[in-house]
């Protein structure tokens, strides 16, 4: 059962009101997920507010086969690689960004326990990952989507959904152990 | 292995949330409205369902437009036609009339002309 449903079937039918509800129960996750998938840029605001205004004028092709968070993941994920693949034809032709400079890992000794510098690490950690390993990570770990969500959501079998999660989380180990030990030894 | 990925995955899931503005709404909703006016155009359902009572309009304006135009033209066809009508004679449109008859009186000198 959506815990969506009916607020989903008032916007649909052009309640602004519950569109707005819509967009407050899930503002948080459409922003962290597109942080997560843009590196943490500044524009992660920008792009959370564009899938808001996409899912409101494809709501009512949303049919009800999934959950209404499950669909509005997908929007988030259309959006956000739309973006990055204009922003791609754009970098092309001009500079490189400080994002696709390898990454540094912090030293085990180094404060990295405030919450922005430890955000800032896992985001720089998840930004180097390949697209088709960064997605299903994000959706699984930090969005909390099972599986099967993940599976429809990206059009593959739920084996190849965990295997690049295996791998993605086998790649980011390295780069995030300096976070636990400074966890573990506190 | 289990246990390094368990960790991995700890670590993503303690991630903070970033802080949502508090105008987020406002903002979506505002970009709704932008974005609605021109490209409310484009959308097909628009076209398909809210201007279905203009569409209607429109087709009862282009029926009423065309049947006086065409009521006129009929009556000013039918009148020329009977204008140019000259029977050879009375006989041309009596059913009992016979072949014969019908040649003769076509055949006849005077009469409108026709004939030889």
């Amino acid at each position: 059962m959506d815990p969506d449903r009916e607020l989903v079937e008032a916007a649909a039918a052009g309640s602004r009101d519950a569109f707005d509800e819509l967009v407050r129960r899930h503002q948080t996750a459409m922003l962290m997920l597109a942080r997560v998938l843009t590196g943490g840029r500044g524009d992660a605001d920008d792009l959370a507010q564009e899938v808001f205004v996409r899912a409101w004028r494809s709501l009512r092709g949303f049919r009800g086969e999934s959950t209404f968070r499950t669909w509005l993941h997908r929007v988030a994920i259309n959006v956000i690689r739309t973006s990055q693949a204009k922003e791609g034809r754009l970098r092309r032709l001009f500079a490189t960004r400080a994002a696709d400079e390898p990454f540094d890992p912090p030293a085990a000794g180094e404060p990295v326990d405030a919450v922005l510098a430890r955000r800032q690490v896992i985001e720089r950690a998840l930004g180097t990952l390949p697209g088709e390993l960064r997605v299903p990570l994000t959706l699984r770990d930090v969005q909390g989507l099972d599986y099967k969500e993940i599976a429809a959501l990206m059009n593959v079998p739920i084996g190849t959904v965990e295997s690049r999660i295996f791998r993605a989380r086998q790649r980011l180990k390295p780069l995030l152990e300096p976070l636990w030990k400074t966890n573990t030894t506190k | 292995m289990e246990d390094e990925h368990d960790e991995v995955a700890a670590l993503l899931r303690s991630m903070q949330p970033p802080e949502v503005r508090g105008d987020f709404v406002a903002r979506v909703n505002a970009r709704i409205d932008a974005t609605a006016g021109w490209l409310g155009l484009a959308d097909f359902r628009v076209w398909t369902i809210r201007l279905a009572p203009a569409l209607a309009a429109l087709l009862l304006v282009a029926v009423f437009w065309q049947a006086p135009a065409s009521s006129a033209s009929a009556a000013s066809t039918s009148t020329a036609a009977a204008a140019q009508f000259s029977p050879a004679s009375s006989a041309d449109w009596q059913q009992d009339v016979t072949g014969d008859a019908l040649l003769d009186a076509a055949l006849a000198p005077g009469d409108g002309g026709r004939g030889r």
